[in-house]
């Protein structure tokens, strides 16, 4: 979520510079994402953890945080909120399904859509929205500064009373953007008694837009079911920010403040506007809930000696209402405190607040009594042994083409969960035989140990073998087979000695490997038997260039009369394309000059 | 002739594996292993997630035909959640545990995304009275990363949210001058140990986990996690 700097001051004039700020977030809120120094501004894109999308996807959320947390003075904007009196009103607004929490409706009349003032403008523009007209940057404001989403309907459009409902069959709406949506019978919506007039918390409709030429509004200021919302924004693949909200589950408390400044907004807008009385309509309100908790538990859950004197600050600076009894505290949980429930979410709380750099590490000093896990034993010891017999170990993928084992909606055409090891260990032959010459192995011998899918369930397979076969078994037998003591167990014994070798403590770092094919060419030259082959091998070097990867490798030499041949080997990638033989020919050419041009010597 | 290194070459992932078991054997940890395909329960219910939390939709997770409840394991922390049931049902306190296994995320693949990698998962559970909390998490994820990625390695928490642990915190390592996001971890949430069949009043423990082709990644600067499952033996450098 965008927070922009300017914003924030005007809640919280003390706040903390830019870059310390960012640090704040990060150490007792949450990840800050990125920075953007805009010309007058700077923004933070910050991400909302999931159990505080209730109160903090909002300026004012932010701002009464870093208040509390920071011990820093809050700017209640509540007084300066100026509302003409209102006039009774016969808005209906019926609720016809429990996905819906609260709806507060008000009717405003009179009003004029044009532009908006130029602080709403500078607001909307600093977190990336986009002016559109005073109406809907109204609503826009109000997300943004308070959390909770809105919407206007034109009055004039909207026939006899608002429902709040389920669809109907066959139902759709055409959205504000001009896209039809079918609808499902458990998609609820903002309907008049003619027809769907608003995706519940999602998204407004054509049909009672607000236009230039709309006089008379109704606001809403709603609350509905988190689960439906996120459902239904879903299957019709809708992202706004209102369903952001909405799916988090907002408290139906906020509807109040938002109203409140949603219709100051509007008088501000349209001076000559004349407001009626809001219709709020909330079947089940929010009861206050009671959290105890001890400074005790709080210090054991930490690790860290946390007093009472320091909880009552914390307790203090965020307004919770609280009694205190030789350490155990009893709080009302704020009604925008979702996350608020028992007496871990407090050690978060503290934890959190006073900061995790307060816990110092620590090696717990128990005497734990380890069971060792036989099935790892057996695991680990066919591996050691694959390993000492020259095997090499791999892991290739779950997934491929058929199989008897499906998962559902993959992102990829491999649907299936492989039978077996066998068809991954030979692709990976047949890749490494080609690699040959690079790999420095005189022949490729491969295995996995893993897990397959049948139909039966799961089981642990090994796969070993080379260019002649590949075997595969499951686990136990492999044990029982191979690792037993008449056959290889013996073997196995001679050839692991202690702990496997450790690479760790060096500094070793991954070396890539080029995509594109390799070239391999052997040269093999006579020289008189007093050459040795360093004195071939370095004028070689001195004219192969820069694309031997591998060589020049001696991988033969012998001696005939008073002569001998060194054969070498140059193994030519380039890491960015694919060689031609012509530019490599050319190479060799330039090599087999260099070497005739030494008195006596020849190429084969 | 160069001669032929006859030992075959170790996954780089094995490597790393084999050294998390040593140090947190070291630490107490017993080493646990639990199926890949898993239910929903171990997955998901048993954790505390939310039977409407987004983690669960296909988009997500892989859920596997015909056969309703259950899914491809997400993470390595449902071998932990049974481990937790066992010393429950066995009455085996204090105990630790770590696992590491193949998990599966149903998402498109790229340099840092894999629809298979591995997660390194931890847990340890006592009585109130054996005193296991956050500053002991610290110290056994700083001895941790110290043994992966160097001896002068500093760790540190910031705050996070994840349905199984409360408080929940993320684990950032300082490696080569920058902080990078290691793992999750917190205190297991007392919903947890009300499923397992243990009683939050008189138990507590923390838990950790997160991917272990990540930590290679970092370690050895290797650029794309999908270089772990091609097979390829130019892999196996270390």
């Amino acid at each position: 979520m965008k927070i922009s700097y300017n914003w924030l001051k005007w809640y919280i004039p003390d706040v903390p510079t830019p870059e310390k700020l960012a640090d704040i977030f990060t150490y007792h809120l949450c990840e800050v994402e990125n920075i953007e120094k805009k010309v007058n501004d700077i923004v933070f894109d910050i991400n909302i953890l999931p159990n505080r999308a209730h109160d903090l996807l909002s300026h004012q959320g932010i701002a009464h945080e870093l208040a509390s947390l920071l011990n820093i003075k809050f700017i209640d904007p509540t007084s300066k909120y100026k509302v003409p009196e209102s006039k009774p009103t016969n808005l209906k607004i019926e609720i016809k399904s429990e996905k819906c929490k609260r709806y507060m409706g008000r009717i405003i009349r009179n009003i004029k859509v044009g532009p908006s003032p130029d602080w709403v403008k500078t607001h909307l523009e600093s977190i990336g929205q986009r002016s559109i007209n005073n109406m809907v940057d109204a609503a826009n404001i109000v997300m943004y500064d308070l959390g909770q989403p809105t919407h206007i309907f034109d009055l004039d459009k909207v026939k006899e009373k608002l429902l709040i409902r389920l669809a109907k069959e066959d139902e759709s709406i055409i959205t504000l953007d001009n896209k039809i949506f079918k609808l499902r019978e458990k998609d609820l919506v903002i309907a008049d008694s003619v027809q769907a007039l608003a995706v519940a918390g999602i998204k407004g409709g054509k049909i009672a837009e607000v236009d230039e030429n709309t006089k008379n509004i109704i606001l809403e200021v709603a609350n509905f079911d988190s689960t439906s919302i996120r459902k239904t924004a879903q299957s019709l693949n809708i992202f706004t920010d209102a369903r952001k909200r909405f799916e988090n589950e907002l408290s139906p408390e906020l509807g109040d403040c938002a109203m409140l400044e949603f219709s100051a907004l509007i008088a501000e807008m349209c001076p000559m506007a004349y407001f009626e009385d809001v219709v709020d309509i909330y079947p089940f309100k929010k009861k206050e809930n009671k959290l105890s908790f001890s400074a005790l538990n709080i210090s054991k859950i930490l690790g860290l000696a946390v007093s009472k004197k320091e909880i009552e600050v914390i307790l203090k600076r965020y307004n919770f209402k609280y009694t205190e009894n030789k350490g155990v505290f009893e709080i009302i949980i704020p009604l925008m405190r979702l996350d608020l429930v028992g007496e871990e979410d407090m050690a978060e709380e503290v934890g959190r607040i006073l900061g995790y750099d307060k816990l110092k590490p620590k090696i717990p000093k128990i005497n734990f009594k380890i069971q060792k896990n036989k099935e790892f034993n057996k695991i680990k010891k066919t591996r050691e042994y694959l390993l000492s017999e020259g095997y090499s170990e791999i892991m290739t993928y779950t997934f491929c083409n058929e199989g008897e084992v499906e998962v559902l909606a993959s992102a990829s055409d491999k649907k299936f969960l492989r039978t077996n090891l066998s068809n991954g260990l030979k692709d990976s032959l047949k890749l490494n035989q080609l690699n040959m010459p690079l790999l420095k192995m005189q022949e490729i011998k491969l295995f996995e140990v893993g897990v397959v899918f049948k139909k039966s369930g799961e089981e642990i397979h090994v796969a070993y073998g080379d260019k002649k076969g590949v075997e595969e078994m499951i686990l136990d037998d492999f044990v029982l087979k191979v690792l037993d003591p008449f056959s290889g167990w013996s073997s196995f014994e001679r050839g692991i000695q202690g702990p496997e070798e450790k690479i760790f403590g060096t500094e070793k770092i991954f070396k890539p490997w080029s995509m594109f094919p390799f070239i391999t060419r052997d040269i093999a030259v006579w020289v008189p038997e007093e050459i040795k082959s360093e004195n071939v091998k370095k004028i070689i070097k001195n004219n192969m260039g820069e694309l031997v990867i591998q060589g020049p490798e001696l991988f033969d030499e012998f001696k005939k009369g008073n002569k001998k041949s060194y054969a070498f080997r140059l193994i030519f990638q380039s890491y960015k394309r694919t060689l031609t033989d012509t530019e490599i020919n050319e190479i060799m050419t330039k090599i087999t000059n260099k070497i005739k041009g030494e008195n006596d010597w020849q190429v084969r | 002739m160069e001669k032929e290194n006859k030992k075959g070459t170790k996954h780089p992932l094995s490597i790393l594996a084999n050294e998390a078991y040593e140090v947190f054997s070291l630490l107490g940890f017993e080493i646990a292993l639990g199926p890949e395909m898993e239910s929903e329960w171990y997955n998901f219910d048993v954790l505390n997630v939310a039977k409407n939390h987004p983690a669960r939709d296909m988009q997500d997770t892989f859920w596997i035909k015909n056969k309703p409840e259950n899914v491809l394991r997400t993470h390595a922390t449902s071998v932990s959640a049974r481990m937790l049931e066992v010393v429950a049902k066995e009455n085996r306190i204090p105990s630790a545990f770590i696992s590491v296994g193949k998990v599966f995320r149903n998402e498109a693949t790229d340099a840092t995304h894999e629809m298979q990698f591995f997660h390194i998962d931890g847990v340890m559970i006592g009585n109130i009275s054996d005193g296991i909390s956050m500053v002991n998490l610290k110290g056994v994820l700083t001895k941790f990363y110290r043994k992966m990625l160097g001896e002068n390695i500093e760790i540190e928490f910031r705050p996070s949210f994840f349905p199984f642990t409360e408080p929940s915190i993320e684990v950032h390592a300082k490696f080569k001058g920058k902080w990078l996001e290691m793992m999750g971890a917190g205190m297991i949430h007392p919903n947890v140990l009300r499923n397992v069949g243990l009683d939050p009043t008189k138990v507590q423990g923390f838990a950790f986990g997160g991917g272990l082709d990540r930590i290679a990644m970092i370690k050895w600067n290797i650029p794309d996690v999908r270089l772990f499952y091609q097979g390829d033996l130019r892999l196996n450098q270390f």
